[in-house]
């Protein structure tokens, strides 16, 4: 069995700044995967050359044995992508937002009504997904947009920061969504995150990121072990030399 | 009483001073465009005048005695003057006479000139008058164009001043699309005519500003929203994303270009009944409203005009982050929407140096403006090649515009005015 995501040697060059500079490594099939790392490290350009909007200046990345910058459109077929700051459309409600967003993905009217319904079980929105986006507040509209990643049942799933700026509730809303359903449908998932806790609540492998490279990689016990450290924030501060 | 007044007033100007949108429309507009305008005035009137004196009148002298002898060696004093006998006015029209003499207008002395300048001068019979007949060509154009017909009678007020008192008289005519029309005159006819030749460029400029604003938000608003990541990873292609965005601008542009000619045909109706209540000009009857073949390349010609400036603001907008930025970068765009518009109304576009002629005519704006004018005219094929040119600027745009979609540009590319543009590195 192949891996689902495999990244090798990756370069991105943004003009003087170099975001990534050889960044290697392997996602397994069906396991949840966290990219950590500090602001600016490499993670939201990593995430955006794998979900196929950006290209690495060298270096190339393999998701379900399709490279994602010649075999593209395949790629987007089988994935599916949560930006860190994605929005919806205002003046759409979230129903019309996810038939929108499900259209692209669906063959027949009655597959179409399905994956609308599976979001709406997802989302937990009920409803409230009867107004117009605009109206809901920001971890309803998280909540709507996991939906959204989640429910063609994608082969992969890249979310940037899923939780990030939630409120408690919301927060376990979403990583509980997260966790059921990889559990249920077996999706691979790739996530970036800034929260140790939810990264070591959600993932089964992680690796660290920092200037553009994978600085360690493994369980999250594994690593809180071989570093001797309470936490995986203090594994990073070892790692990086900052204590 | 007016603590803190001065910090929030330094930190307004800063902002104000600092947004491109301000810069452009209340400091380069108005710099770049009100001396275009003096300079576009100034230049209208000195050319129609310049003309006017330049050139050859043509005389018809149709009466042959002893006083056409003396108004002919009067006007001849200041004016360019060539005589021709026997011949009628239908004629110099028929065998297009003036083209070989380069003149737009001639006079005829008809028959009996004399023998009433007589009576009325050695007789003493004050009521007998003498007419003087002038033909001045239709030429359409802008408000300075037609000038040289009223500027005969100037010459005729002379005459009456040395000779006698209200002794000749002058009777205009108009010769449209070379046919004599009696007893309208060309000056009169322009003056009536000015609504249409700057009813369409300001409705056009107002249009095409307010249109390019709206298409300029449809990438920007994705952008701001944070929607477009999420679209340009789903299984579509970029063309599609596009050729959508775009296609909802072309119905915009088609529904545009409808209004505007149910309003204009309106408004050129409006004339031709005010003038049925003021006197016997009827446009209909002149031929100076347009066939619905003019008005068919018309409505084409500002659709694709509208089309080209809606694709244009789209991928302008892709340059942007928000759509408060792609709404400054569309206002850049301003002037060469404004200027021809302005210019044309005021200026017949052929009476141009050819240099400035040049620029109009690749301005794609220009073009509905241009086509507005010379469709009453039955000129169409200035108004097809237009359309043809108009249209291949809009493939070009629109290839560009696809180029922009296919890569990751759509989403990294970025204008900024003033300082160097920033690449997130996360």
């Amino acid at each position: 069995m192949g891996f689902a995501v495999e990244a090798k040697a990756l370069v991105k060059q943004f003009g003087n700044i170099r975001a990534l500079n050889g960044l290697i490594f392997q996602i397994k099939q069906g396991e949840i995967f966290g990219l950590i790392g500090p602001n600016g490290a490499g993670k939201t350009t990593t995430l955006r050359i794998i979900s196929t909007l950006i290209v690495p200046t060298s270096g190339n990345v393999e998701v379900f044995n399709l490279d994602s910058v010649k075999q593209a459109a395949q790629v987007r077929k089988i994935i599916s992508y949560l930006p860190e700051e994605a929005g919806a459309y205002p003046n759409l409600s979230g129903n019309e937002y996810l038939e929108f967003m499900a259209k692209f993905n669906t063959k027949s009217k009655n597959e179409l009504h399905e994956t609308i319904k599976e979001a709406a079980k997802i989302s937990g929105l009920e409803e409230r997904l009867r107004d117009k986006t605009k109206t809901y507040s920001k971890g309803m509209k998280r909540r709507l947009l996991v939906a959204r990643a989640l429910m063609t049942r994608p082969k992969l799933a890249v979310l940037d920061e899923p939780a990030s700026g939630l409120d408690v509730l919301h927060a376990y809303h979403v990583r509980e969504i997260i966790k059921t359903y990889v559990k249920h449908h077996g999706v691979t998932v790739l996530l970036s995150s800034h929260n140790m806790l939810e990264v070591e609540y959600l993932c089964d492998r992680i690796a660290l990121i920092d200037k553009g490279k994978i600085v360690v990689e493994g369980k999250a016990d594994d690593l809180k072990k071989k570093y001797q450290s309470e936490n995986l924030e203090e594994v990073f501060a070892k790692v990086v030399g900052y204590a | 009483m007016l603590r803190g007044f001065m910090t929030i007033l330094v930190k307004e100007l800063k902002e104000l001073v600092r947004d491109p949108k301000i810069l452009i429309g209340m400091i380069v507009l108005p710099l770049v465009i009100l001396p275009v305008m003096g300079l576009v005035l100034g230049y209208a009137a000195e050319t129609a005048q310049e003309e006017a004196q330049k050139a050859t009148l043509l005389v018809l002298n149709n009466d042959g005695g002893n006083w056409s002898e003396t108004f002919i060696s009067y006007i001849s004093a200041s004016l360019n003057v060539a005589v021709l006998n026997d011949i009628t006015p239908q004629e110099v029209v028929s065998q297009d006479v003036l083209t070989k003499y380069n003149s737009t207008q001639f006079v005829e002395i008809p028959s009996g000139f004399s023998q009433n300048m007589s009576q009325h001068v050695d007789g003493g019979e004050f009521a007998i008058t003498a007419t003087i007949k002038v033909y001045g060509v239709f030429q359409g154009g802008g408000i300075f164009s037609n000038i040289g017909s009223s500027s005969f009678n100037i010459f005729v007020n002379g005459f009456n001043r040395a000779i006698a008192p209200d002794v000749v008289y002058t009777s205009q005519s108009t010769i449209i699309k070379g046919e004599i029309q009696e007893g309208i005159d060309p000056a009169t006819l322009s003056g009536l005519l000015l609504s249409q030749s700057i009813a369409l460029p300001i409705t056009l400029m107002i249009m095409l500003t307010y249109s390019m604003q709206i298409a300029a938000t449809s990438v920007a608003m994705e952008k701001e929203e944070k929607t477009l990541e999420t679209l340009l990873t789903v299984p579509v292609d970029r063309f599609s994303i596009l050729m959508g965005k775009l296609s909802s601008t072309i119905i915009v542009a088609g529904v545009a270009a409808v209004t505007v000619m149910v309003g204009y045909n309106y408004m050129l109706g409006s004339i031709t009944l005010g003038l049925e209540t003021a006197g016997p000009i009827d446009l209909v009857e002149l031929g100076l409203v347009p066939s619905p073949i003019g008005y068919a390349l018309l409505g084409i010609s500002l659709f694709v005009t509208l089309l080209s400036a809606l694709a244009l603001a789209v991928i302008i907008s892709a340059f942007s982050e928000d759509v408060r930025g792609a709404q400054a970068l569309v206002g850049y765009l301003y002037p060469i929407v404004f200027i021809p518009a302005l210019v044309l109304i005021y200026l017949d576009v052929n009476t141009l140096p050819q240099a400035v002629k040049a620029i109009l005519y690749a301005i794609p704006y220009s073009h509905p403006i241009i086509a507005s004018k010379v469709i009453v005219l039955g000129e169409y094929t200035t108004v097809i090649l237009g359309i043809i040119y108009v249209t291949i600027f809009t493939i070009v745009i629109m290839y560009i515009a696809s180029r922009l979609f296919a890569t990751e540009k759509i989403l990294t590319a970025k204008l900024k005015f003033g300082r160097r543009s920033k690449k997130k590195a996360e």
